[in-house]
């Protein structure tokens, strides 16, 4: 039983060790575009981490790391917040504490998550009127209770 | 130094200038500062929002280019999802 056992191991290490060896030497294959691919993400998530940190107070990075969310007030409507996810969904907005809706608003071309947190901060601070009005706008709950179902 | 900051799925692009060395001519500062211009209207072109960022100042939304702006972040046009 247990010489089958290591027989069968040593041969899937024995296969393992060959996957890999030609997967090393073939410096053109898709591997190696696979790798050029995850290294130019980790770049990307890191410069845009950078940018992030620069963005925000000592505060307001606390509160993204802690709860997951950055709170942006508003610039024009007395009590209202703007709750920006850190890791992609939609923007809740609270006013006096109570959830009053969820806006959805999207980059035309993809961008790590790190940046689009800092562009809706800087769209909700320099330009809240056109980032309202270019968002859809949903009843809050409602995308999380349908995703629920799922 | 002034700053331009692209945003796009590489993280962010940047161009960098020295305004001091602008004002006195210096051929790469003009260089630095003219390629940051072309870049600004170029994606304002393509619908992309600029923003100048200030150590201790709210953000500012802008139309046109400024290079004594201590930084410009560029975010690419947005939609509704």
């Amino acid at each position: 039983m247990w010489e089958s056992l290591s027989l069968l191991l040593g041969i899937w290490l024995l296969f393992l060790l060959i996957a890999i060896y030609y997967l090393s030497q073939s410096s053109d294959s898709s591997v190696g575009r696979w790798r050029d691919s995850v290294s130019e993400h980790l770049s990307a998530e890191s410069r845009a981490r950078a940018l992030l940190r620069e963005m925000l107070t000592e505060a307001q990075y606390q509160q993204l790391i802690k709860f997951g969310y950055l709170e942006v007030n508003s610039p024009s409507i007395e009590h209202r917040i703007y709750r920006i996810p850190g890791a992609g969904g939609l923007v809740k907005v609270y006013e006096r504490g109570c959830a009053i809706m969820e806006l959805c608003l999207q980059p035309t071309e993809p961008l790590p998550d790190a940046d689009v947190v800092v562009m809706h901060k800087l769209m909700i601070e320099a330009n809240e009127q056109e980032y309202l009005q270019k968002a859809n706008h949903f009843a809050p709950g409602i995308i999380s209770l349908r995703c629920q179902h799922l | 130094m002034g700053m331009l900051r692209v945003m796009s799925r590489r993280g962010d692009d940047r161009v960098t200038w020295d305004l001091q060395k602008v004002e006195v001519g210096d051929p790469e500062a003009l260089a630095a500062i003219r390629e940051a211009e072309r870049i600004f209207h170029e994606e304002r072109a393509r619908g992309a929002t600029a923003f100048k960022v200030e150590t201790g100042k709210p953000s500012q939304r802008i139309e046109q280019f400024d290079q004594a702006a201590e930084q410009i972040v560029i975010v690419p046009r947005v939609v509704g999802g």
